[in-house]
């Protein structure tokens, strides 16, 4: 069993595992960090972005952690555990040659096909007129400016996907609900687990009769909006692979949610507006929720609340819809007259309103101070870009960051120097160190496969000795483009015997309990699946005209120990008397100093060692047997 | 508790005639098995009853001979009721506490029953814990007198108290514990006056008879107990530390009192033994063994005696055990009794600073760390999560205590502890890396920990006032700004930061120290936090702002005094900061930020500044919160910040000017009175009788005879405080007085605190109507004294008349005008009364005076001085009550006391 690690990055993982001659992708997250290299794509003309010297325009690319490591057209099926590890899809299914499948829950697959749909979107929305890829080569990018000229492996950036690649992708999911059993070709039954993490996130189990995997990746275990973490069921297994804890270990979500709202409602006070360029699915759903509390008690009732993205109204409306993965509070809500988000109200009441872009209706209804919600966190593309430009310039405003996945302080790199306030609250659900070694006792994985970020505390904070996984054994690490054998031989294999040779065997009893009979079948495999057969009769063989084959009466196989003492009073029953008995290691060399003959008793066989007289070997065999059971 | 009861019960310290006759039928209904007690309290209320006749001097059996009977009724009856027998035999004790008493219990062989072990062995009443109680509390109330000792002695009772004292009910063992120390204390100066005859002058108080005999038998339980204590001390397995304990807490309860003979003679009984137990190292004895060695320490002279300087040795032995969190406590136990020899103080503080030091790293103990022996297991313990949490706090709560020993206790300066109090601060909030190696195991154990941090907080809260804080301020601040601006920090965290930093403002003298940087970052936090989603936190918040306000720093070395919130905040961040809280959805920030407001705008009420517009608008918005607030603090909060807005008014600025705020002030008082009395909450309504005393008080502290009732708290901000004296100086112009008053009295009836005092006589809550009262009789004493000649004075005072509502109070009022007026219809004049009885709907206008005299208040005054159960708390309703449920449970089905079973001793 051997596990392929594609991405380096611990919470956009990308690994293939080979188990039991299928070949599974777990995951396809997209690292778009490389974005920050770029100037962001206005929506509007800025002139202040088009004369910034020493930055590079042009090329809206984005970067894909995956080598030539193996074939992608090997592939037999991408398992999704949740919306945000899926963006790099398009890339892995098209143009490669992949014939699998994918699976993943209806959530994660519509929320993600939002979120590839807004991405594309940003990007198409403001075309290019030229691109250029020449800068690529090493020659070129090492006279090039900035953080530009040592970034790494830019040959793997690549061009965003399009929406026909979007739509081909996805029409290779294929939907599974949580514990739903998914065999693949007899040999292994994968079944995805709720995880806690966002709408139809999922971990996953990929098992054998005899071993287990579980593939862990983002899960939580707070009590936000998805359906809770089932733990018990990652229990017993051989290899846990760990991916998508916290980007943020020291950030505890509460506070940060804490720290979010007073740093918005002081702003707001203080008549200013709060940018929070987010994601358009996931943690804003717990943020609005969260803020339809909390307006009430600090008097924020007539401030408007802004949602802008090319899929706002579609992720609001899915959020309502998915019940059966909702958290159990939420679910009941269904039931009810109530829809289970409370952003519904807010948009009934006007207080929450949403538009796909800045243009169109947006413009007319603006209103100011306010607070508005949009992407792209990354701050390069997307509508935030023209919020940026609009409110940059005044102290009075404050963005606040709730995406953990980029750096705010490369995000803002081309927009200073900036007068408005920078709040950094990064909002990440998922599991943290202390969360994940309680679990880890929990379930008890014989071994842990992670990323090997997990192993030692974050460089930053280097004596945070409580950040990083400590666990016996110590959990095997990776790194992008390892190749891991993991560590655990496969031993045992299910065979099915057909009723009427089962009726055919005769047990005999070798110990209390314990019975063994001899089979002589034929073994069938086919799609994974073994099977015994009766021996076709030979006749059948006679007539399609085969050798008929040589049929031997088995020989009875032997088991049981020869105790010496009693051997050596037979041995002298039967006239021999002269042995001289030398202990070894494994048992005994008995010597037939008369008959210069040699019989080795050990644990697992014995050996009569006589040259030249056959009736003496005959009648010690004779004598070993009468010690011996015969099957 | 016997100095409670002889309080409560002073005025039942002879029986009445009444009781008296029903307490034979009382004792009937206890002594008959058959029939139950209402509760097992009643019994504890009829006991306390008798303990107070008893102490008021009175003999029991003298007035009420029917006990007597009543004991020996039940005594023998092995049917009774547990209860009652516990009852009866705490009784007898109490009979028998008296000499005399215990005679004739004596002569008729009362005791000998009462107590006899064997019998209520016999009987199988012994295993009931209830009456074992009774037996050691019946004998404990007897040993009172040498022939109660004798009495003990002669019964052989000592070895089966000593078996009590580990008894599987705890609060027998407790009594055991108490009774054996009152013998031993009580009788001890028996024993030296009998030993040596001398300072017979001293023994005043002492039982006349001391005989040798006494002596003879003190003694002899002396011995018992001591052999008992010293062979039973050292527990014989690890399962046995029940019987070690309660020694050691007799023993610790003995060193304290005891003198010096009997307190040698213990100590060299059971000195072995406890050196013993040191040794033994047995977690659970570690604290009541140090009050012990400590007790015993301090009452042990220090002349250099043998058994003192055991004591000392074990005191050592007990700072040198192996287990490192028992240490702690043994150390901390130390600090905290003020012990005074340094060279064990000097041990105690190094073994309280060690943890301190191995995780902020080797600051505090220089260098020779290593020379602490126990380094080693300290560190092994502080790598396990919950015993470092509780030794670090063990020794975060002793600090302030250490910067207090004496400098040359100390191993480093006082300013280093704080300096290490700080770096833990940080570790706590995972902010830094302890500098010494090697213990990132015990640092990650703290990290985040808000048990730890709480601790961390509240010393550094103490250490403010160690010598060479004011150095550590800047460090200090920004460690306590982190903390208000960290996202994780709980509510409690965040308000023990702001408690700590209040505290340690008052340390600086002038505020250059704390860079503009500083006070930047702070406005921003508290500006955050203001806004927090928990209103814990911007209560917090609210409350830190006033306390800043109550601050005055100078802001630079010699410049002129401010208040910390202005030098620190700036001006323009506190009012509109409170100013925002008051629309808060909390009712609790609501009120904390109209009591802060009070506070910030104090100084400038002091100076008679100028009102400003924001000034004006918080007092609109006060009075509406006053009419509207659905909640009952934050309207509270608004009488009390007119209370002290009326308290720190200029009284040199011109009332008459529209723009003071004086005028403002006197402008709202009416509006503040009628609502604040026709609150729904009675504590607003107190605090606006407070408000309308205070114009009382400026109204007539003037004149004469006026009592101030509020002299006790404003003494010193009262500008006219000192008139008082002059005030008899007018005595002779009787005119000018009437004329003054009368004048004086129409303004306050014009502010409308008349109808306050009148609403609040005839309200239904007993604290409003006292207060109300109580004033009114203060006005009455001023308005119409009756040595003045009072026709002179009523006549000034008979054109001031106050209006009557026709609902509410005011028809209450008249009520009772009218019932009054009726009753003395016969003597006075028919056509007054026309003024008063006319109140059908539209209102009245009465005159004051007349109202003052007509109310009966000093009738109404004694009513409600009286507690609200003053009558079901008589012993006469007691005893009814007795009789009644004993009448109601006659009932033969209802097996006794099967309805209520409280385990109450």
């Amino acid at each position: 069993m051997k596990l392929y690690c594609l991405s380096g990055h611990p919470t956009l993982p990308c690994n293939v595992l080979k188990f039991k001659s299928t070949t599974i992708m777990l995951d396809c997250g997209l690292d778009t960090t490389s974005v920050l290299n770029f100037l962001p794509l206005p929506l509007v003309h800025s002139p202040r972005l088009s004369k910034l010297p020493s930055w590079v325009c042009k090329d809206g690319t984005i970067n894909l952690e995956k080598r030539e490591l193996l074939d992608l057209s090997t592939i037999d099926v991408i398992l999704i555990s949740n919306y945000h590890c899926m963006m790099a899809l398009p890339y892995i299914t098209e143009h490669t040659g992949f014939t699998g499948t994918v699976y993943a829950t209806e959530p994660t697959l519509q929320i993600g096909r939002l979120l590839m749909e807004e991405l594309v979107k940003f990007m198409e929305r403001v075309p290019k007129a030229q691109s250029a890829t020449c800068w690529k080569n090493k020659e070129i990018q090492r006279m090039l400016p900035g953080p530009l000229k040592d970034a790494v492996d830019v040959w793997t950036w690549k061009r965003s996907y399009s929406m026909q690649e979007v739509n081909s992708a996805l029409s290779k999911v294929q939907l599974v609900g949580y514990s739903q059993k998914v065999e693949l070709f007899g040999a292994v039954q994968v079944s995805p687990l709720s995880s806690g993490y966002s709408l139809g996130s999922s971990n996953w189990i990929i098992q054998s009769h005899h071993e287990k995997v579980a593939y862990v990746s983002g899960s939580s275990l707070l009590t936000t909006h998805p359906q809770p973490m089932d733990q018990s069921s990652l229990k017993n297994s051989d290899v846990l692979i760990l991916t998508g804890l916290t980007q943020m270990p020291t950030a505890n979500p509460d506070g940060m949610l804490g720290e979010f709202c007073s740093n918005l409602a002081m702003t707001i006070r203080a008549g200013g507006n709060v940018l929070v360029p987010c994601y358009s699915s996931g943690v804003i759903y717990d943020l609005l929720e969260c803020l339809y509390q909390f307006i009430e008690s600090a008097n924020l009732g007539t401030t408007p609340f802004y949602f802008i993205s090319p899929v706002a109204n579609s992720s609001l409306e899915f959020s309502q819809i998915f019940a059966e993965w909702l958290c159990h509070n939420k679910q009941s809500k269904v039931y009810l007259p109530e829809p289970p988000f409370p952003h519904a109200e807010l948009i009934q009441t006007n207080k929450l309103k949403h538009y796909p872009s800045i243009h169109g209706d947006f413009s007319s209804e603006f209103r100011q101070p306010c607070v508005v919600f949009t992407g792209h966190p990354s701050l390069r593309f997307g509508d935030v870009v023209h919020f940026m430009e609009l409110w940059g310039k005044s102290g009075l405003n404050t963005i606040i960051f709730t995406e953990p996945d980029f750096s705010y302080l490369d995000a803002l790199a081309p927009y200073q120097p900036l007068a408005m306030k920078c709040v950094y609250c990064p909002i990440d659900t998922r599991l943290n160190f202390h969360q994940v070694s309680k679990l880890l006792k929990e379930v008890q994985p014989l071994h842990v496969v992670c990323p090997e970020q997990y192993t030692q505390p974050p460089l930053t904070q280097s004596h945070r000795s409580d950040l990083m996984l400590e666990l016996q054994p110590p959990p095997m690490p990776y790194r992008r483009c390892s190749v891991l054998n993991l560590p655990f031989r496969r031993r045992y294999e299910r065979v099915y015997i057909l009723p009427e040779l089962a009726n055919s065997l005769v047990p005999s009893e070798i110990k209390p309990g314990v019975s063994m009979a001899t089979v002589s079948a034929v073994l069938h495999s086919k799609d994974n699946k073994h099977t015994l057969q009766v021996m076709p009769p030979s006749k059948k063989r006679k007539r399609v005209m085969e050798e008929p084959p040589v049929v031997l009466a088995p020989k009875p196989l032997l088991s049981g120990a020869v105790p010496l003492e009693a051997f050596l009073a037979t041995l002298q029953k039967h006239g021999i008397t002269e042995v001289k008995v030398e202990e070894t290691a494994d048992g005994h060399i008995l010597h037939l100093q008369a008959d210069d003959t040699l019989i080795q008793l050990e644990e697992d066989g014995t050996h009569i060692v006589c040259d030249n007289n056959e009736p003496l070997r005959t009648t010690l065999r004779d004598l070993v047997l009468r010690f011996l059971q015969k099957l | 508790m016997l100095i409670t009861h002889t309080h409560t019960h002073t005025h039942v310290s002879t029986m009445d005639r009444e009781c008296a006759s029903l307490l034979p039928s009382v004792c009937e209904v206890l002594a008959d098995s058959g029939r139950s007690v209402p509760d097992d309290t009643s019994l504890e209320k009829l006991l306390d009853w008798f303990t107070g006749l008893t102490e008021a001097g009175g003999s029991l059996l003298e007035a009420c001979p029917c006990l007597l009977k009543f004991i020996s009724t039940v005594v023998h009856n092995t049917a009774s009721d547990p209860g009652v027998l516990s009852f009866t035999l705490r009784l007898t004790g109490l009979m028998a506490a008296t000499e005399d008493g215990f005679k004739m219990l004596q002569e008729r062989s009362v005791l000998n029953q009462v107590f006899n072990l064997q019998h209520w062995q016999e009987a199988g009443l012994w295993d009931d814990p209830c009456l074992r109680i009774g037996w050691i509390q019946g004998l404990r109330s007897t040993l009172q007198h040498p022939k109660a000792l004798s009495f003990f002695v002669q019964s052989d009772f000592i070895d089966p108290l000593l078996q009590l004292q580990t008894d599987t009910s705890l609060f027998v063992a407790s009594a055991a514990n108490q009774m054996l120390a009152h013998i031993l204390l009580f009788f001890q100066k028996v024993s030296s006056a009998g030993s040596n005859g001398v300072n017979k002058k001293e023994e005043d108080l002492e039982p006349p008879a001391i005989t040798m005999e006494t002596s003879a038998e003190y003694s002899a339980v002396v011995k018992g107990i001591s052999e008992y204590l010293k062979e039973s001390l050292i527990p014989k397995e690890n399962t046995k530390l029940h019987q070690s304990l309660q020694i050691l807490k007799l023993l610790a309860l003995l060193l304290a009192q005891a003198g010096p003979p009997l307190r040698d003679k213990l100590l060299q009984t059971v000195t072995e033994s406890l050196e013993e137990l040191v040794t033994a190292g047995c977690s659970q004895l570690t604290l009541p063994l140090m009050d012990v060695i400590l007790a015993a320490n301090s009452s042990s002279c220090p002349d250099g005696r043998v058994p003192g300087q055991r004591v000392a040795r074990i005191l050592s032995s007990m700072l040198s055990i192996n287990n490192a969190a028992d240490l702690c406590h043994a150390a901390a136990a130390l600090l905290r009794r003020g012990h005074h020899d340094t060279v064990h103080t000097a041990r105690a503080v190094r073994i309280l600073l060690l943890p301190l030091d191995i995780i902020t790293g080797p600051t505090l103990l220089g260098t020779n760390t290593t020379a602490d022996e126990h380094l080693f297991s300290v560190v092994e313990q502080l790598k396990s999560k919950t015993s470092c949490i509780s030794m670090i706090c063990v020794c975060l709560t002793n600090t302030p205590q250490i910067t207090l020993t004496p400098p040359g206790v100390l191993p480093c300066p006082p300013v280093l502890i704080v300096t290490a109090v700080v770096s833990l601060l940080r570790i706590c909030s995972g902010s830094s890396s302890s500098s010494s190696t090697g213990c990132s195991e015990v640092c990650r154990n703290v990290i985040g920990s808000g048990k730890v941090q709480k601790c961390a907080l509240e010393a550094l809260t103490a250490l403010n006032s160690s010598p060479g804080a004011k150095e550590k301020i800047s460090e200090v601040f920004t460690i306590l700004i982190q903390y208000l601006d960290n996202p994780d920090s709980d509510p409690t965290v965040l308000h023990k930061s702001y408690q700590a930093l209040v505290k340690w403002i008052r340390v600086c003298t002038d505020l250059s120290l704390i860079t503009d940087q500083l006070r930047q970052d702070l406005v921003e936090v508290v500006k955050k936090r203001a806004c927090d989603m928990r209103w814990e936190v911007r209560d917090s918040t609210v409350e830190f702002l006033g306390h800043l306000a109550g601050v005055h720093v100078s802001v630079t070395l010699g410049e002129e005094v401010c208040d910390a919130s202005e030098a620190l905040l700036g001006g323009c961040c506190t009012t509109p900061l409170l100013k925002e809280a008051l629309q808060d959805t909390e009712s609790y920030v609501r009120a904390s930020a109209i009591s802060a407001l009070a506070k910030t705008l104090t100084h400038s009420w002091q100076q008679g500044a100028a009102l400003t517009e924001d000034q004006t608008e918080i007092v609109s918005r006060l009075l509406e919160i006053l009419s509207q607030d659905t909640e009952g603090f934050p309207r509270r909060a608004v009488v009390q910040y007119f209370i002290s807005w009326f308290f720190s008014r200029s009284s040199h600025s011109p009332p008459s000017s529209s723009t003071s705020s004086t005028s403002l002030l006197m402008q709202c008082v009416r509006t503040v009175l009628s609502q604040g009395s026709a609150d729904l909450d009675w504590e607003v309504k107190v605090h606006t009788l407070e408000l309308a005393e205070l114009l009382l008080d400026q109204a007539f502290s003037a004149h004469r005879g006026y009592r101030k009732g509020s002299d006790a708290h404003c003494a010193l901000q009262h500008p006219y405080g000192v008139v008082s004296d002059q005030a008899y100086t007018l005595h002779t112009h009787t005119g000018t007085h009437a004329e003054g008053v009368q004048s004086d009295l129409a303004r306050v009836v014009e502010q409308g605190v008349i109808s306050a005092l009148l609403s609040g006589l005839v309200d239904c809550d007993r604290p409003v109507a006292l207060k109300a009262c109580r004033l009114l009789i203060t006005l009455r004493e001023t308005i119409c004294p009756l040595s003045l000649g009072a026709l002179d004075a009523t006549a000034a005072m008979a054109t001031v008349s106050c209006e009557l509502l026709g609902k509410g109070w005011g028809q209450e009022i008249t009520k009772i005008l009218g019932m009054e007026k009726s009753d003395r219809a016969l003597e006075t004049d028919i056509s007054a009364q026309r003024s008063f009885s006319g109140a059908d709907g539209g209102g009245d206008s009465v005159t004051v005076s007349e109202v003052l005299r007509s109310l009966s208040l000093d009738e109404r005054l004694e009513v409600l001085t009286q507690s609200s159960d003053h009558i079901h708390n008589s012993p006469l309703s007691l005893l009814q009550d007795i009789l009644t449920a004993s009448a109601a449970h006659t009932h033969p089905d209802t097996k006794p006391g099967q309805e209520v079973i409280v385990d109450c001793y």
